[in-house]
């Protein structure tokens, strides 16, 4: 699994586009109030998403956060249903009762997201356990972002996991900002695969712009996972491109910090790699093409399709 | 029936009939596998073995997230809280995904998770360690809320909460743990009428019940009879036998441990007053806690605990509105 | 070793050490006459918690954990408010509303007492946060057992503390030391895959010490060294005090298992029982302190049991004080809650 022929990344770089095109046409549609609630978009971490994924059956377990379109794609979540949901619509995947933030797509094995920074590392926790005491074999998954690292609940699961063995990864997106603050607003750590460290749990920091290296991290954590060797904690260095959520000026970002990001585009680095590997320029041109106009499939319909019955909105209050 | 058993025994019965009939329950806690402080779980982990009878780190919030997890793919997780005042730790996990993943998934998510949690006033504890928080859990849409009052209804009652595809709160009072009482397995669904009566109707449920039922005796030697509801189920309410009671004696008391204001009392009261409005020859009188924390001492412990007295005075004061009209 | 202070300081200690040992002792047997309800004695812990705590200064605050009678008695609150309290009287140090959970005593710098395990964490950094804004002289101590790194909490708190350099002092008492395994089928030892502790400290880049709690000197030396740090801005500091878990700590009521202490264990070993003898040998700081004392000359064994003497009669007037006040009046039950 760790060896991806030429045409394996070609399929990750469409992925990425998928990605790309789906968070560019959803701040399009809420720059025209078609999308509703708070927004937080993942351009510039199409690199962590897809590299992580890439490296999970199917039948593993994603946790999300709050940021988390990027990981429902990846993990192969339909987008028609995922447009429809992020549009409030009863189409979506949750019908029109998660929203953004709250993404829920069990069926490709993305359980769940939150709204909550941290909440979802211990229900990720969960997961494993099941996956240990029924023996299934499967992997699971949470990602947070460097601001979930300053939250308890993530020291506590670390210790949980590392006494537990559990079959976890953590994949910490540290994209510098938590919220509206630089991350040395918020710790004194600088690396912080530090707190993994403390409980014996490996780690590596990797280059989020970088999705094969992050997949190749992924790989190997997935398999001491799956082999019974307990947790492992990556720390991706990613960027956001946009603010924290749509709407954000992102006043107290530098501008030659963004300057360097963009260059640092995981999606045009990853297409420059593999045009000097070989790819027509056709090709690559095709994956992009294919992505906006399956997006923007997506959207039309979303934006189309009925809001659900207001009687809905006291439904599914119990599970009977 | 079965032999007597004590409350304490009734829970530890139950889950022990649980693990062995379906391999997803596992319960998980902190001490468990020792037996936790009243011995609910002693000797389940050597009888089940450790890989489903877990001890914790003392992380309540990332425990409580961690059977929500475990609930959400396939377990059916019994998740046991040492006290209920620790609970405050873990009510963003309850609250926040426990409670809300079926509604928020648009109805793809179930969460079968049992939260087993002792509390109430016994002991002499003090103000962390003797709480009744049930109306935050009743407060709260999607959890379910469960407070047996006797260990005949403890077993069948947790059978049920861990049947449940939702997240139950299964509340035990600590001070009925040595209860002594008959076990059965039949069904227990909503609420039972514990003692018959003509004039007055008492609601209540958990440690309560007990005082209800003697405030009752005293209330008949003075020609009163009472009719005594215990609950047993808090979310959902079973508001049927209720109204049925009091739309019968026309006057009713609600009654329990927890802090009067704000609490199920007020929810009852409501639901009474909107719905057998008519039948009623008194307003519904409350019996609750004072609004204070616990105190420790035996002397403040006792003046803040409400029991027999209250309830056989808040009976008295309804009677002295006269009969119904004609 | 003996602290580094003047003779009448380090005989100071002792009657410190001596009045917690036997307020426990008492205690305990009380608790065989009244319902004092569920509690948590210091006994083992003395050479720690006194050494630690008697230098802070008048307006330091320290904030304790469910095993605090030690705490509060090491900094001179009164055993007669602590043993009413206890009894739940009156005349208690919360007159009567808090218990042996939460004995506060304000003048002594005890805001309060947490019975939930790592809830004084925040408070303690709270307080620190608190000194660090309004720019006076003070420190803040966190007191708590290895347990409480369990709790998110305190990995939230220290994180705070690193960041804004706060005047605060987290002192972790481990007494996990040879603690009751799950193999009697008692509690099992803390659940924590992070070992040495003081790594959950130095990630955050806090400085760190770990000392034998049965060892005066040693523990006097690194809170100074904490406190000093903290008063000049440099920030917290974990120290972490080991010490073996007393024999008579069940998990839920204690027992008197090592019976009264008998001081003359320090200078005579052959008096020293078959039974525990490695508690008292090596294990308990009371006795390891007396013996550096006499051993060192500062003291008398004749001194010694006068200094016993007088704290023995001190506590049996403590308890009897205790047992003859009133209790309070059931209307204040439902005083107080709001300021």
């Amino acid at each position: 699994m760790s060896e991806l022929d030429l045409a394996g990344r070609v399929e990750l770089l469409e992925r990425m586009w998928l990605i790309r095109a789906f968070e560019e046409k959803v701040s399009e549609l809420f720059a025209r109030g078609q999308v509703v609630g708070l927004i937080h978009l993942g351009i510039g971490s199409e690199g962590s998403a897809v590299g992580v994924c890439s490296a999970l059956r199917s039948d593993d377990y994603v946790f999300g956060n709050h940021r988390s379109h990027a990981h429902a794609i990846a993990k192969g979540a339909d987008v028609d249903r995922l447009m429809a949901e992020i549009a409030g619509k009863a189409s979506g995947y949750c019908k029109g009762k998660g929203g953004s933030m709250h993404i829920a797509a069990p069926e490709v094995g993305f359980v769940t997201a939150t709204g909550v920074v941290g909440g979802n590392v211990a229900l990720a926790l969960g997961a494993a356990l099941t996956s240990v005491t029924t023996q299934d074999n499967r992997v699971s998954v949470a990602f947070f972002g460097d601001g979930a690292g300053q939250s308890g609940s993530l020291h506590e699961s670390l210790n949980l996991a590392a006494l537990w063995k559990l079959p976890v990864v953590f994949v910490c997106e540290n994209n510098g900002y938590a919220e509206f603050s630089p991350l040395s607003a918020h710790t004194v750590v600088e690396r912080l695969t530090d707190y993994a460290s403390v409980y014996s749990i490996p780690t590596v920091t990797v280059d989020g712009g970088d999705v094969m290296e992050v997949r190749r991290a992924a790989v190997s954590a997935v398999a001491r996972a799956r082999a019974g060797e307990g947790p492992m904690f990556i720390e991706v260095l990613t960027h956001r491109l946009r603010g924290h959520y749509e709407g954000d000026p992102a006043a107290y970002r530098e501008l030659s910090e963004r300057e360097e990001w963009t260059v640092r585009d995981p999606v045009a680095r990853f297409r420059a790699e593999l045009e000097g590997a070989g790819v027509a320029a056709d090709t690559i041109a095709a994956t992009e093409a294919a992505a906006r106009s399956r997006i923007a499939s997506a959207a039309e319909s979303a934006v189309a399709a009925p809001g659900p019955d207001p009687e809905e909105a006291t439904t599914d209050v119990y599970a009977v | 029936m079965t032999a007597e058993l004590r409350f304490i025994d009734a829970i530890h019965a139950g889950l022990q009939a649980s693990l062995a009939a379906d391999d997803a329950v596992v319960v998980i806690g902190e001490d468990v596998t020792y037996g936790g402080p009243f011995g609910a779980t002693k000797g389940l982990a050597d009888e089940f073995g450790r890989h489903r009878v877990r001890d914790t780190p003392i992380s309540e919030a990332t425990v409580m997230g961690m059977v929500t997890g475990a609930a959400l793919t396939g377990l059916r997780p019994v998740v046991e809280v040492m006290f209920v005042d620790f609970i405050t730790l873990a009510m963003d996990q309850l609250v926040n995904h426990a409670a809300k993943l079926h509604f928020m998934s648009g109805g793809q998510l179930r969460v079968p998770l049992t939260v087993r949690v002792q509390g109430g006033v016994r002991g002499r504890f003090g103000a962390h360690h003797s709480q009744s928080l049930e109306s935050w859990f009743t407060h709260t849409p999607g959890l379910k809320v469960v407070a047996p009052a006797f260990p005949g209804d403890a077993k069948p009652l947790l059978a049920a909460a861990i049947a449940n595809d939702n997240p139950v709160v299964y509340l035990e009072h600590r001070g009925l743990y040595w209860d002594k009482g008959p076990l059965h397995d039949d069904p227990v669904d909503g609420a039972v009428v514990r003692r018959p009566g003509t004039d007055v109707t008492v609601v209540s449920y958990s440690k309560m019940v007990h005082s209800a039922l003697a405030a009752a005796d005293r209330l008949a030697d003075s020609g009163v009879e009472a009719e005594v509801i215990d609950l047993r189920w808090l979310a959902p309410l079973d508001t049927a036998t209720v109204l049925e009671s009091v739309a019968k004696t026309g006057r009713a008391v609600v009654a329990h441990e927890a802090v009067a204001r704000g609490g199920l009392g007020a929810e009852l009261a409501a639901t009474i007053q909107r719905e057998v409005f008519t039948e009623l020859v008194a307003p519904v009188e409350r019996v609750g806690a004072a609004f204070a924390p616990v105190a420790a001492a035996a002397a403040l412990e006792d003046a803040f605990l409400p029991g027999v007295d209250e309830i056989e005075r808040a009976a008295g004061s309804l009677m002295a509105f006269g009969p119904p009209p004609p | 070793m003996t602290p580094d202070l003047p003779e009448d300081q380090l005989v100071d200690l002792l009657r410190r050490m001596l009045v917690i040992r036997r307020f426990e002792e008492s205690l305990i047997k009380l608790a065989g006459d009244f319902d004092i309800g569920h509690f948590h004695v210091y006994i083992g812990q003395e050479s720690t918690g006194v050494p630690a705590l008697a230098q802070l200064q008048e307006g330091d605050l320290a904030f304790t954990t469910h095993r605090n009678h030690g705490h509060l008695l090491a900094r001179g609150t009164d055993p007669a408010a602590m043993v009413a309290e206890i009894l739940g009287k009156a005349t208690g140090t919360n007159n009567g509303k808090g218990g042996t959970l939460h004995i506060a005593s304000p003048e002594h710098g005890f805001p309060t007492t947490s019975a939930v395990t790592g809830g004084c964490t925040p408070l303690a950094t709270g307080a620190a946060f608190a000194f660090s804004r309004r720019k006076v002289d003070r420190v803040s101590v966190c007191l708590f057992g290895d347990g409480a790194l369990e709790e998110g909490s305190y990995h939230e708190s220290i994180n705070i503390a690193a960041l804004e350099a706060l005047p605060v002092i987290y002192l972790c008492e481990n007494n996990s030391l040879e603690a009751l395994g799950q193999k009697a089928n008692e509690y099992p030892s803390s659940t924590m895959a992070a070992a040495p502790l003081t790594d959950l400290a130095a990630s955050f880049k806090v400085p760190t010490i770990t000392v034998d709690g049965t060892d005066t000197g040693a523990v006097h030396g690194a809170m100074a060294e904490a406190i000093d740090r903290a008063r000049s801005g440099g920030g917290p500091t974990f120290v972490e005090a080991l010490t073996v878990r007393w024999p008579g700590n069940r998990p839920l009521w204690p027992q008197l298992a090592t019976g009264v202490t008998d001081l003359t264990y320090a200078w005579d070993e052959g008096a020293i029982p078959q039974d525990h003898s490695k508690w008292h040998g090596a294990q308990d700081g009371v006795l390891r302190y007396t013996r550096e004392l006499v051993t060192a000359g500062l003291v008398t064994t004749g001194d010694v049991l006068a200094l016993d003497g007088e704290v023995s009669t001190q506590i049996e007037d403590a308890v009897q004080f205790a047992l003859d006040s009133p209790y309070p009046d059931p209307e204040s039950a439902f005083e107080g809650v709001y300021a």
